[in-house]
């Protein structure tokens, strides 16, 4: 009789034992739903402004959103806690088989899924792969109104019409980081820098770091909290927790 | 003795009356010379312009301009923005216009190929205008997939070439296989198109003076019909007749896969192949139908070559394909509804009970229920007029099932913040724009190409006789080839 | 051998063509020389003539392994030409599924293109030279066209007509 363990299953089990690199944890009890984190991200991934018109119509190029909910119909309505969304970062993208140019790549560096702007045609077909929906397209070239066009972040591509563009986890700090790190012969500590989001998130709610390090902040928050992954059933290996209490 | 000479003049008569008959309802035992067919193909061909066909023209070439040169202009210079796709909806009626006229150009190889496969007589005077049908239909549905990318200037990425970085496209994903299988099918419908024209066009060569026969003279590549040359042609059209078909299978396969493989509810079905494959045949087969009122009832002599057993072979076809979508829909329909998954659930909601409910119903009204309640007669489906009708209707249903799995289906996704309805804008004009290049190019190739291939007529009329058995008269085909 | 004359000879129909087939080798015209111009299909055995050899079937599986051997390259090779390999999701630098589906296209391309260039090769298109023909042919007549000694032209002819040739000439060549 067959047993369990005649089964070839080595691959399912490597897939559930993934560790990714770098990864948050987000804590949504504690989210205030202030919107800092989407600014701050603008601010430094030079995000175009679409305006309200293209926004309303879903064209918002946010790499971070606030998700909010309620329950029940107004206006007897109970909010929910606030979940922000961005790239999952996910071991197993969707997103990127699916591109014809590979235009979007895993890194095996640092387990971040790539978008290589200048490689991108704009078939869009990631964006619908995307089970998270995180993904955002430049859909005009948009203006930015005064005073935005003077503080461009040099370290980040502008992007051109016509590409897609998503959450990269601030991969040019990360290798701020790495750099400076080597250059002064040590590795990089836990908390030494982080994602824009995090770093003004006044509430605390996001923690950015090492997931591969069961010493880190982030490890420590994720176990404590047992935080859970979005859409586990599709097998993305997403390294973005999240905990929602009530 | 008398009574015996009277029931044979009888019987003579009977006879006569029965040939009758079959001439007037079957073109291949209705023959006339070579000649004088030729003269009637010709005539269509070469007669001089009417005022109305210089309208027609004038105006689809105003459509083409606005649609598709304009819009396609503004489209490239103000970027998608202009067009009605957004978050969740990433592809709008762009892809829903590749699928569709990938789908109609599945009719030509269906006819053209299928049917010389299985010797399906009836194909003969049509299997050019049908042939048309899959190249004209192919050219849209690449215009369509260019419109719809960011920055389609730069397509040619997608090539197999190493870029200056020696890089490659990527073939792991669905859009890789999409633009290999599409071009392999352009490309082979474009010469298996001209395979069987080559000797119309050395026919169309000695039966004209001036331009044209300079025109036909370079076409026809010097074609005389020697035994060897007919014999390379028949060879070389036999091969594609069989190769085609596996192509033309692949292609709607792999578009169905553009959806099958990606992670989202109700597009990760494994019945999409065949399940769009069978779509394909079914809003195909009703522009053929309807192709084919058109140049019956526009074009000169063409009564002769069109008949009414035509749309009788057409029609059932039809039917039987409407038949067979009907069992894929609901096959995939059952299964979806049966899992149970919420997303699929809330999607399926979406599709019957969403603000787009209408087109949901009206789909399975012209693509089911009109078909089956009328097709059944043989005398409705021999009426041009009715049986085009049916084929206009299912072609918009086939459109309808398109737009529901495109930009109705994309409005749900795992992420409920993100569901959001999609409005087309400047696509409406680009679709126009495709349907009246599409009418445009017929229109001229109705005064370039000769429409019927009269040597396949010819060759078919050679091999059908009427033979006695016992006391009754059937039609019956020689294996020629 | 002595000086020859190029004749053709317009038939209206398959069978006196095939009866003069059949008397031009009687009368010591091997098949070499003779040539059959329809404008239908006709085959060689309605006509008692040898098979006509056609190489179109060879050149289109050369072309099917010719596409093979290109989506071999695409499949096996392509992947590891990287100076670090793209790594995709969760697949494979070499995808097992894909693979079959870049293989099937590019093998078929290959048949397909190479079958229609099989067809200009063998028939030599395109060909704009001046050639031995009759417009008629595109009518429906069948046209015999053979090589005869100088000498007994006037027997060939006769025999033809005879045949119900509607027309035996020297054949010209002439801008098709």
């Amino acid at each position: 009789m067959a047993t369990v363990t005649d089964l070839n299953i080595s691959e399912v089990k490597l897939s559930e034992e993934y560790v990714g690199k770098w990864g948050m944890f987000i804590n949504q009890d504690v989210c205030t739903g202030c919107q800092a984190c989407v600014a701050a991200c603008s601010m430094e991934n030079n995000i175009a402004f679409v305006g309200p018109e293209d926004a309303g119509y879903g064209r918002t190029m946010n790499w971070i959103r606030i998700e909010r909910f309620w329950d029940g119909e107004y206006p007897e309505i109970k909010m929910t806690s606030r979940q922000p969304m961005m790239c999952q970062q996910c071991g197993h993208a969707p997103c990127e088989p699916v591109c014809p140019a590979f235009a979007t790549v895993h890194s095996q560096a640092q387990q971040l899924n790539l978008q290589v702007y200048n490689r991108c045609v704009g078939t869009r077909y990631c964006a619908n792969n995307c089970p998270y929906q995180v993904r955002s397209f430049n859909w005009r070239d948009y203006k930015r109104p005064e005073p935005l066009p003077n503080q461009f972040n040099p370290d980040v591509t502008v992007r051109q019409r016509g590409v897609m563009e998503k959450c990269t986890f601030c991969i040019q700090r990360i290798h701020q980081a790495e750099d400076k790190a080597r250059s002064e012969g040590r590795e990089v500590a836990d908390g030494e820098f982080t994602t824009a989001c995090a770093q003004v998130c006044p509430a605390d709610a996001i923690t950015f770091g090492r997931v591969d390090n069961p010493e880190s902040l982030v490890s420590q928050l994720t176990k404590q909290y047992e935080g859970l992954k979005h859409l586990p059933e599709l097998g993305t290996l997403s390294n973005v927790s999240y905990f929602k209490g009530g | 003795m008398a009574e015996k000479n009277k029931s044979q003049a009888a019987h003579a008569h009977d006879d006569q009356h029965t040939q009758e008959h079959f001439r007037e309802k079957h073109l291949m035992l209705d023959p006339l010379p070579r000649g004088q067919m030729n003269d009637m193909v010709m005539e269509a061909m070469t007669s001089k312009p009417t005022w109305k066909y210089w309208l027609t023209v004038i105006i689809l070439g105003s459509i083409v301009l606005y649609g598709l040169g304009y819009s396609w202009y503004r489209l490239i210079v103000e970027g998608l923005g202009i067009a009605g796709v957004n978050r969740p909806s990433y592809w709008g009626i762009f892809l829903v216009n590749t699928v569709f006229w990938i789908g109609i150009s599945h009719a030509g190889t269906f006819i053209s190929a299928i049917l010389r496969v299985f010797k399906a007589e009836f194909r003969r005077p049509f299997t050019r205008i049908a042939e048309l049908m899959t190249t004209f239909g192919l050219v849209q549905a690449g215009f369509s997939i260019f419109m719809h990318m960011g920055r389609a200037w730069l397509s040619y990425w997608l090539m197999p070439y190493p870029n200056e970085r020696l890089l490659w496209p990527n073939f792991h994903s669905p859009l890789s296989w999409d633009l290999l299988a599409i071009t392999t099918y352009l490309l082979s419908s474009t010469m298996y198109l001209f395979l069987p024209l080559i000797p119309d066009l050395a026919m169309a060569r000695d039966k004209s003076t001036g331009w044209r026969k300079t025109f036909y003279r370079i076409l026809a590549i010097g074609f005389r019909g020697t035994e060897g040359e007919w014999t390379h042609l028949r060879h070389a059209m036999n091969i594609f007749a069989y190769a085609i078909i596996p192509v033309m299978f692949s292609v709607h396969t792999i578009v169905s896969w553009d959806f099958a493989a990606a992670t989202r509810p109700g597009w990760n079905s494994t019945i999409y192949g065949p399940y769009f494959i069978i779509g394909a045949l079914h809003s195909g087969m009703g522009a053929a139908a309807v192709v084919l009122a058109v140049v019956r009832g526009t074009m000169k002599n063409m009564t002769y070559f069109i008949r009414g057993e035509h749309f009788d072979a057409i029609g059932k076809l039809m039917l039987i394909i409407s038949m067979g979508w009907a069992y894929f829909y609901f096959n995939d329909y059952i299964v979806q509804w049966y899992g149970g998954d919420k997303w699929t659930k809330a999607l399926l909601h979406f599709h019957e009970a969403g603000p787009l409910g209408w087109m949901w119903l009206s789909m399975l009204i012209v693509n089911i229920a009109i078909p089956w309640a009328v097709l059944w007669n043989s005398k409705w489906r021999s009426n041009p007029w009715i049986i085009s009708i049916v084929g206009i209707l299912i072609n918009v249903g086939m459109w309808f099932e398109r737009y529901l799995i495109v930009p109705v289906s994309l409005s749900i996704n795992r992420m409920p913040f993100t569901w959001r309805l999609y409005i087309p804008a400047v696509e409406v004009y680009l679709s126009l724009g495709t349907l009246a290049l599409f009418i445009l190019f017929y229109v001229i190739a109705s005064k370039l190409i000769p429409f019927i291939p009269v040597w396949e007529v010819q060759e078919g009329q050679l091999a059908h006789k009427l033979s006695k058995f016992g006391r009754e008269t059937v039609v019956t085909v020689s294996e020629l080839e | 051998m002595t000086e020859t004359v190029n004749l053709l000879a317009v038939f209206p129909d398959l069978e006196p063509a095939s009866d003069a087939v059949e008397q031009l080798r009687t009368l010591g015209v091997t098949d070499d020389h003779m040539n059959v111009i329809s404008g239908v299909p006709v085959t060689e055995p309605m006509l008692g003539r040898p098979h006509a050899w056609t190489n179109v079937p060879r050149i289109a599986l050369g072309g099917a392994v010719l596409g093979m051997s290109g989506a071999f390259f695409l499949i096996f090779i392509v992947p590891y030409l990287y100076p670090y390999p793209i790594q995709v999701g969760p697949q494979a630098y070499v995808p097992g599924p894909p693979s079959f589906v870049i293989l099937f296209e590019i093998t078929m391309l290959g048949t397909l293109l190479s079958t229609f260039l099989g067809v200009w090769l063998e028939s030599f298109f395109p060909n704009y030279r001046r050639l031995p023909y009759v417009p008629e042919i595109s009518d429906g007549k069948i046209v015999v066209f053979f090589t005869c000694p100088e000498a007994s032209q006037d027997k060939f002819t006769k025999t033809m007509t005879a045949l119900g040739a509607e027309k035996v000439t020297i054949a010209e060549a002439r801008q098709l």
